[in-house]
């Protein structure tokens, strides 16, 4: 059984980050995910990382450059929470022993308005 | 307006794809910084570099002085002053950041913390910068490549600099030393890390306008007679 929606008043405020993507490896989402949470507990530690509520919502995959692989991303995370969010992506570095690297190209308010950034 | 002074400067390619890179995640002027030794050579494709750009983004060198040795700084700054927009010394070891900071001639102290188990900067050096107008350079790139400990070290370091800088009020610019494209940020994302290291919006806006200053003091440096005081054409 599903839990009943909470009032509008309740619920948390969310931003969607757009996010780009390069990295020397292949990724699928999956990986992403994991980037995305343990980039937020190295910098901002497990205690402020559980205010975020972290989410990938979309994943595309992009045509390769030669020197990287090149994705999009659209991530949830909470309204007061954007610039620690994306301070914690900035500082991604590596993934599998290869350069990988996240940088945050849009912000909105709705999953449909960030995918005018992709 | 958005400003990094320091991006490493490499082959023509190489920095033409920095440059695009840079220009699409907003930064507006860039500088590629060159050691000493490869200076002369990078000056050669500096206007091929700037025309194949065709005006997307302002860029300009730095000259980048990499050397133990007091004496030596002095002499290639001296040598390089009129040929260089901006003259930046990597610090570290604490007699080349003071003989910096004494220094009128040079614009930024690069680093000062490189190495150190501390900022490599007291009240006093602070005082010394204020006087001699030198810029205290903070780079992205530091803590971007380091991690855990490391990173934490790095990133204390800049607050106790942060410190002496709300006391002092020294010119202090922020830069990302980029090698490569996965070093480059949008500018949103520089400002939010340097939000989250403890500098505030003014301050981080300061330190841009700090780097503008530099580029617009040097570009004028020909025609000040002295301190304050510049020779303008009144023909205009």
């Amino acid at each position: 059984m599903r839990l009943k929606v909470l009032p509008p008043t309740l619920r948390k405020n969310n931003r969607y980050l757009t996010v780009e993507i390069k990295s020397k490896l292949p990724i699928v989402k999956d990986d992403l995910v994991s980037i995305v949470w343990d980039a937020c507990i190295r910098f901002q530690g497990e205690l402020n990382t559980s205010n975020f509520n972290l989410w990938v919502m979309r994943f595309y995959e992009f045509e390769n450059d030669e020197d990287y692989c090149s994705y999009k991303a659209i991530i949830r995370c909470q309204r007061d929470y954007v610039e620690e969010v994306r301070s914690s992506l900035a500082l991604v570095n590596m993934h599998k022993r290869e350069r990988i690297s996240i940088t945050t190209v849009g912000l909105s308010g709705t999953v449909k308005a960030s995918q005018k950034y992709i | 307006m958005f400003f990094d002074l320091n991006i490493k400067g490499n082959s023509f390619e190489n920095n033409l794809k920095l440059a695009i890179e840079a220009s699409k995640y907003g930064w507006n002027h860039i500088n590629f910084s060159y050691n000493q030794d490869d200076y002369s050579n990078a000056l050669e494709f500096k206007n091929d570099l700037i025309g194949e750009l065709n005006e997307r983004i302002a860029l300009d060198y730095t000259l980048e002085i990499k050397s133990n040795n007091i004496n030596e700084i002095r002499k290639i700054t001296n040598k390089f002053r009129s040929k260089s927009s901006c003259i930046s010394v990597v610090g570290g070891d604490l007699k080349v950041n003071r003989a910096t900071l004494e220094n009128v001639k040079i614009d930024v102290l690069s680093r000062p913390y490189l190495r150190r188990y501390d900022s490599g900067i007291n009240h006093v050096l602070a005082k010394e910068a204020v006087n001699n107008n030198v810029a205290i350079e903070l780079c992205f790139r530091d803590v971007l490549r380091s991690y855990l400990t490391h990173r934490s070290k790095i990133i204390s370091n800049f607050k106790d600099i942060y410190t002496l800088y709300r006391k002092y009020g020294f010119p202090l610019i922020l830069s990302s030393r980029a090698e490569s494209v996965y070093d480059i940020k949008t500018t949103q994302d520089f400002t939010a890390f340097f939000k989250q290291t403890g500098l505030s919006d003014e301050e981080i806006a300061k330190s841009f306008g700090d780097a503008s200053n530099i580029l617009e003091f040097n570009a004028n440096r020909s025609n000040m007679i002295l301190t304050g005081v510049r020779r303008i054409d009144d023909a205009s």
